[in-house]
C-alpha cells in the first residue's frame, strides 16, 4: 500500500471487486485443508470472481455465485453492529473480514464483506454512517423552541380572533 | 535472586510482544474510535482481578495435567526402572513445556483485550491469532446484563454483556460473530452498565434501525409562509379595528 492510498479521501464507491489478494488468500485457506483441497477450492474461487460490490449514499450490496446467485442489500441505518475479523493470514495479506448485522433473526452475519484491504477505513466509513454514531438527537431540542411554525401560527389566529371580538364588541 | 527472574521474565515478556507486533501483525494500541469535539475517549482493559482469576485456573490446569504426567512416570519406574530413567527428561519436557506456552500465553490475551468508550459508541478487541473486534452503538443497545460465577466473586470480577438486537443469537459468549459485546473481567460492572444505560435512555428510539424520531412541528402542516400570511392578516385587522374605533 502506497502513502498516497492512505492520505487520499476514502472514496467507498470505488470498491466493487474484491482485492486480488483474496484470491491467495483462499488458496492458502484450502491448502490448510489438505484433503478437501478441490472441494474447499473450486467454490471460493467461484465467489472471488463473482464477488461484486456496490456502496452508495444509502447502503450497501454485495454479490455473487454463479450458478445460484446471490444478492444482498441493506441500509447502512439499519445496521446494527460490526464486527472486523482478522486471522493471522488475513493480517499478513492485508484483509480483513468485516461483518455487519441487521436486526434480522437470522444465525450469523447479514453481510459478510471480505477481500477489503482498506478495513479499518470501510469500517470507519459504516460507522459513520450507522444510527447513533453522531449524536443527531441531541442538536433538536433548541430548534424546536426557537422555530415552530404550528405553535405560532396558533398564537397568530388567537391575535387574530381577540381582534374580531374586539371589534364586535365595540360595535354593540 | 526473585528481582533478576522478574527482570528476565519481563524482558523475554517484551520480546515477545515485539515479536507478536511485528511477525504476528498484533497491533501494540488500544483500538481508537472516532471523537468528536466535547467527547470523552476511555480505553480500558479488565481488572488485574481477571489476570488472577485466569491463573487461578492455570495453576488447577498444572495441577491436574503434571500430577497426571507424574503418576504415569512413576507406574512406569516402578515396572521398568530403565525405561523410566530414560524417558524421565522427556517426562519433564512434556509436563514443563505446555505450562509455559499457557502461561505466556495467559498474559498476551489479558495484554490484548481492550474496552474503548465514547458516548456514542463501545468498541471490543481481543484476540491474538484471530482479532475480533466489535463496535455497538448505544443506540442500538437492547439489554445489558452483569454475569459473575462464584470464583469470579472471589477475584472481584465480573462480566458485562452488551447486547443488541443484531443476528447471531445463540452464540457462546463473544464467540464469533454474534450479537453480543462481552466487556469481560471488569471490576466496576455496574458503573459501566449506569454509564450505557444512561445512554441507551437518552435514545427515543427502539434501536432497530427505525429513523430518528421527526419532532412533531416538522409533520405538521404549518409552515413559515402560512405564519407569515396569518401575521399579513393580523396586520390587516389592527388597521381595521383603528379604523372602526374612528368611526365612532
Amino acid at each position: 500500500m502506497s502513502d498516497k492510498a492512505t492520505e487520499a479521501p476514502f472514496d467507498p464507491t470505488t470498491i466493487t471487486r474484491p482485492d486480488p489478494r483474496l484470491q491467495t488468500y483462499y488458496v492458502l485457506v484450502s491448502i490448510l485443508t489438505l484433503a478437501g483441497l478441490p472441494f474447499v477450492l473450486l467454490p471460493l474461487l467461484f465467489k472471488y470472481h463473482t464477488l461484486r460490490y456496490r456502496l452508495d449514499d444509502e447502503g450497501v450490496s454485495m454479490s455473487w455465485g454463479l450458478l445460484f446467485r446471490r444478492e444482498i442489500y441493506l441500509t447502512y441505518r439499519r445496521i446494527q453492529d460490526i464486527h472486523v475479523t482478522r486471522d493471522i493470514l488475513q493480517r499478513w495479506l492485508g484483509l480483513a473480514t468485516i461483518a455487519i448485522q441487521t436486526a434480522s433473526g437470522t444465525a450469523g452475519a447479514e453481510m459478510t464483506i471480505v477481500g477489503i484491504t482498506v478495513p479499518e477505513r470501510l469500517r470507519d466509513y459504516l460507522y459513520s454512517k450507522m444510527r447513533g454514531a453522531r449524536g443527531e438527537e441531541e442538536a433538536e431540542p433548541n430548534e424546536v423552541q426557537t422555530q415552530n411554525p404550528a405553535a405560532e401560527a396558533l398564537s397568530l389566529l388567537h391575535e387574530i380572533r381577540d381582534g374580531l371580538r374586539r371589534i364586535n364588541t365595540s360595535r354593540t | 535472586m526473585s528481582r533478576i527472574t522478574y527482570q528476565v521474565a519481563s524482558r523475554a515478556y517484551s520480546r515477545l510482544w515485539s515479536i507478536l507486533v511485528h511477525w504476528l501483525r498484533v497491533p501494540d494500541r488500544p483500538p481508537a474510535l472516532p471523537v468528536r469535539t466535547g467527547d470523552t475517549l476511555e480505553q480500558f482493559r479488565p481488572a488485574q482481578g481477571f489476570l488472577r482469576y485466569l491463573k487461578f485456573w492455570f495453576w488447577l490446569g498444572l495441577i491436574l495435567f503434571d500430577g497426571l504426567i507424574l503418576i504415569i512416570w512413576i507406574v512406569l519406574i516402578v515396572n521398568k526402572p530403565r525405561l523410566g530413567v530414560f524417558l524421565a527428561p522427556v517426562a519433564l519436557l512434556l509436563a514443563a513445556v505446555p505450562d509455559i506456552v499457557v502461561y505466556v500465553a495467559l498474559h498476551v490475551r489479558y495484554d490484548t483485550t481492550w474496552y474503548v468508550m465514547t458516548r456514542h459508541s463501545l468498541r471490543i478487541r481481543r484476540g491474538v491469532w484471530i482479532i475480533q473486534e466489535v463496535t455497538i452503538t448505544f443506540e442500538n443497545v437492547q439489554n445489558l446484563h452483569i454475569h459473575q460465577g462464584p470464583l469470579q466473586r472471589h477475584f472481584g470480577i465480573s462480566n458485562l454483556v452488551v447486547e443488541t438486537a443484531g443476528a447471531g443469537g445463540g452464540g457462546h459468549e463473544g464467540k464469533g460473530v454474534t450479537n453480543q459485546g462481552v466487556i469481560e473481567g471488569i471490576s466496576d460492572p455496574q458503573r459501566i452498565r449506569d454509564l450505557i444505560l444512561s445512554r441507551v435512555r437518552q435514545s427515543r428510539t427502539a434501536g432497530l434501525g427505525d429513523e430518528e424520531p421527526v419532532p412533531t412541528w416538522r409533520r405538521s402542516a404549518w409552515t413559515n409562509e402560512h405564519v407569515a400570511a396569518l401575521q399579513a392578516i393580523r396586520d390587516e385587522l389592527a388597521v381595521w379595528e383603528a379604523w372602526s374605533r374612528q368611526q365612532q
